[in-house]
């Protein structure tokens, strides 16, 4: 429609213009200016309306501007001529106009096709999960065609991923699409007369999903297009597989050194305490008549305190991997006054001299914590300092600003200079003259200090000694008490 | 008359040492290794207290515990490891008296004994209404408490908490126990209020509300009011 009022205006501004210069210009002007209209149309309008524009012209012409006016009659020979050639061109042009309109129109949808398929390239560059890749994939297959699109992930187990809304012949056509890694469906070689495109995601091979386009333009340049499209997201979706399998790689690499470092520290901590029982329990079992009495209680009394030792060791190396296996730890309203009461009547039992001296001042706040590993932490503090000093050992506890602060202080050898954060670390020991070190004691401590968003660190004293600091973070809303 | 002890265990060697200890402290000894095996021979022997091992090949402790308990008061002890702690918790909920956490030793498992024993024969009969320990004094008919003497003063909630301490006193009362039965059912989450009244009562009690000697803290599990 808009092609014929097209037309008619610029016949009727030829004819107009014909009109006004009849008087001065000859014949063959006013037939140049029904060439421009042609020429003009060419390019504006289909061919089909472009012809008739032609013809349109020829007819004009011939009615108002060829003698006899205003008739079709043509009385000189001449201007059969005019008109027959003015007829040639007009056909001509209308051709030659229209192929290059279209080659134009080509052109700019090539161009924005190449601009699109960078632009998506650029999009999936920072795509890190195969549900962005596909969204990303389906928003440019919906931009470039009318659609509707869809696409869907490949499973594990083969099939494809889609809505549960999604018909049976789409899911069907999308399955086949990528079982057999190619573009089925409409234009193709497999199912041409299907109204839609069933494309694979694919990459050299590599099939990570399918996308579909209902009623596809005819052409094979749009569906090379849409393959484009699914091509990029296809290499993305490999990529993104590939940096996944990179990953779990170099974690199960990262494990098994772990677990190495850790089998070697076990073996180590577990045999020399396994090594002192045995001995003591065969010379016990072998040589028991023969051993005199306070001997032989000696003997009893190191298996019990190697044992004590094992069971110690255990403890911790399974806490710590449950603290790095666990995650979040459950936290529940504690009060740190209780968590130091029941710790000292434990660790009391193996501080008969009762070297350790408390001051836990009260109204203390409550604080958020798992009592059963903060007693652990407080534990392990407490029984190192017994082990590595022989003095008076100080147990502070303190509240100030968002803080609570729990210090143990010995009078030990110390920590040697740079050692601060090593001590911290699994199995490593810091060896004491001859005594055992803690082994995982400190390392389960600071596991610990975490998880509750704690700080654990270790100060030396100005006389000699170490101090271990424990800060816990304190809520700023404590609970309000019973209901009035 | 010897007391009858029957033990749920399935680790061959920990049940026959327990076995030979507990029997050479006079006990009659039974052993079972599974649930149902514990099931027969608490029909068929009629034991007077039960050790419990947690994490038995053919189920779930706490289906017996909870049978046990429709029917009979005999003590129940719960060995547990540490990781057992949540389990362990819910016995003690569901009737358990008491636990030991592995590793132990025989004096300790003995201690326990001894408690839980002395409590079976009251357990039923009218509750304790006096207990003196060292310079601690409470009179839970006369609503009085006393240290070293001198009357102190508690709030009713304080002496409700205190009074329910008392009746299982050298038991192990978890948080859920004493939130429901001092502060009503629906509070079994409201573990603060236990943690702030707690604090009050030490600070009227103890000497050094830091280190107690009568309100012992049973980390993660509850309290206990120590006996002799």
């Amino acid at each position: 429609m808009r092609d014929a009022w097209v037309v008619v205006a610029l016949l009727a501004a030829a004819t107009a213009a014909g009109l006004l210069l009849d008087r001065y210009a000859s014949l063959t002007s006013v037939a140049m200016l029904y060439v421009l209209a042609v020429a003009i149309a060419s390019y504006a309008v289909r061919l089909p309306a472009s012809i008739a524009c032609a013809l349109g012209a020829v007819a004009l012409l011939n009615f108002f501007f060829i003698p006899p006016h205003f008739t079709f009659r043509v009385d000189a020979q001449e201007n059969v001529v005019t008109l027959v050639a003015l007829l040639c061109v007009a056909v001509v042009i209308s051709q030659l106009g229209t192929a290059m309109r279209r080659q134009a129109e080509a052109a700019r949808l090539n161009e924005l096709r190449a601009l699109q398929l960078e632009q998506l390239a650029t999009e999936l560059a920072s795509a890190t999960f195969p549900a962005e890749i596909l969204l990303l994939c389906q928003r440019f297959l919906s931009r470039a065609f009318a659609g509707p699109c869809l696409a869907g992930l490949l499973r594990v187990d083969g099939r494809l991923e889609l809505p549960a809304d999604t018909p049976p012949a789409i899911r069907e056509g999308l399955q086949a699409a990528v079982d057999d890694g190619r573009a089925l469906g409409a234009g193709t070689e497999r199912w041409p007369d299907l109204d839609t495109w069933f494309l694979p995601l694919a990459s050299e091979g590599h099939i990570g999903g399918g996308a579909c386009v209902r009623n596809p333009p005819a052409d094979d340049g749009s569906r090379q297009h849409a393959q484009a499209i699914c091509a990029l997201a296809g290499q993305a979706l490999w990529r993104v597989k590939l940096r996944g399998s990179i990953q779990a790689a170099e974690k199960e690499s990262q494990w098994h050194q772990a677990q190495n470092t850790f089998l070697a520290a076990i073996s180590h901590d577990f045999r020399t305490p396994l090594a002192a029982i045995v001995a003591a329990a065969s010379s016990l079992q072998t040589q028991g008549d023969r051993l005199a009495e306070p001997e032989r209680q000696r003997l009893l009394a190191m298996v019990v305190d190697e044992v004590g030792y094992l069971s110690t060791l255990t403890e911790n190396t399974l806490q710590l991997a449950r603290l790095e296996n666990a995650g979040e730890v459950q936290l529940d309203w504690q009060s740190i006054e209780e968590i130091v009461g029941s710790v000292l009547s434990r660790v009391r039992q193996r501080d008969p001299r009762r070297r350790i001296q408390s001051r836990v001042p009260s109204g203390l706040p409550l604080i958020k914590a798992d009592p059963v590993l903060l007693a652990q932490l407080l534990e392990n503090l407490l029984d190192n300092a017994l082990k590595y000093s022989e003095d008076a050992i100080e147990l502070v506890v303190g509240a100030q600003g968002g803080t609570l602060q729990l210090e143990v202080r010995d009078r030990g050898e110390g920590i040697a200079p740079g050692d601060e954060q090593a001590i911290f670390r699994p199995y490593r020991r810091s060896d004491h003259a001859g005594r055992r070190g803690a082994g995982l004691g400190l390392a389960v401590c600071r596991a610990i200090s975490n998880a509750h968003g704690g700080e654990l660190l270790v100060r030396p004293r100005a006389d000699g000694g170490s101090s271990f600091v424990l800060r816990l973070p304190v809520e700023a809303v404590q609970p309000a008490g019973e209901p009035a | 008359m010897s007391l009858r002890i029957l033990i749920v265990e399935d680790d061959r060697e920990i049940r026959s040492l327990l076995q030979s200890s507990l029997a050479l402290e006079g006990f009659e000894v039974q052993t079972a290794v599974s649930v149902s095996e514990a099931r027969a021979l608490l029909d068929h022997a009629a034991p007077d207290a039960l050790l419990l091992d947690l994490g038995l090949p053919d189920g779930d402790g706490m289906d017996l515990v909870r049978e046990i308990r429709t029917r009979k008061a005999m003590p129940i002890l719960v060995v547990s490891a540490r990781h057992q702690e949540k389990e362990k918790v819910r016995l003690l909920d569901s009737g358990a008296d008491d636990y030991l956490t592995k590793p132990f030793g025989v004096p300790e498992l003995l201690a326990r004994l001894r408690v839980a024993m002395r409590h079976r024969g009251t357990a039923l009969a009218s509750a304790r209404l006096v207990h003196d320990r060292e310079d601690l004094h409470v009179d839970l008919e006369a609503r009085q408490v006393t240290v070293d003497s001198r009357p102190v003063h508690l709030t009713p909630t304080e002496f409700k908490l205190l009074a329910r301490l008392v009746r299982s006193a050298g038991k192990v009362v978890t948080h859920r126990q004493l939130l429901a039965e001092v502060w009503g059912p629906e509070y079994t989450d409201h573990t603060h209020y236990l943690r702030l009244y707690m604090a009050q009562l030490r600070a009227k009690i103890e000497r050094d509300p830091a280190e107690p000697r009568h309100l012992l803290t049973e980390t993660g599990v509850g309290y206990r009011l120590a006996a002799d």
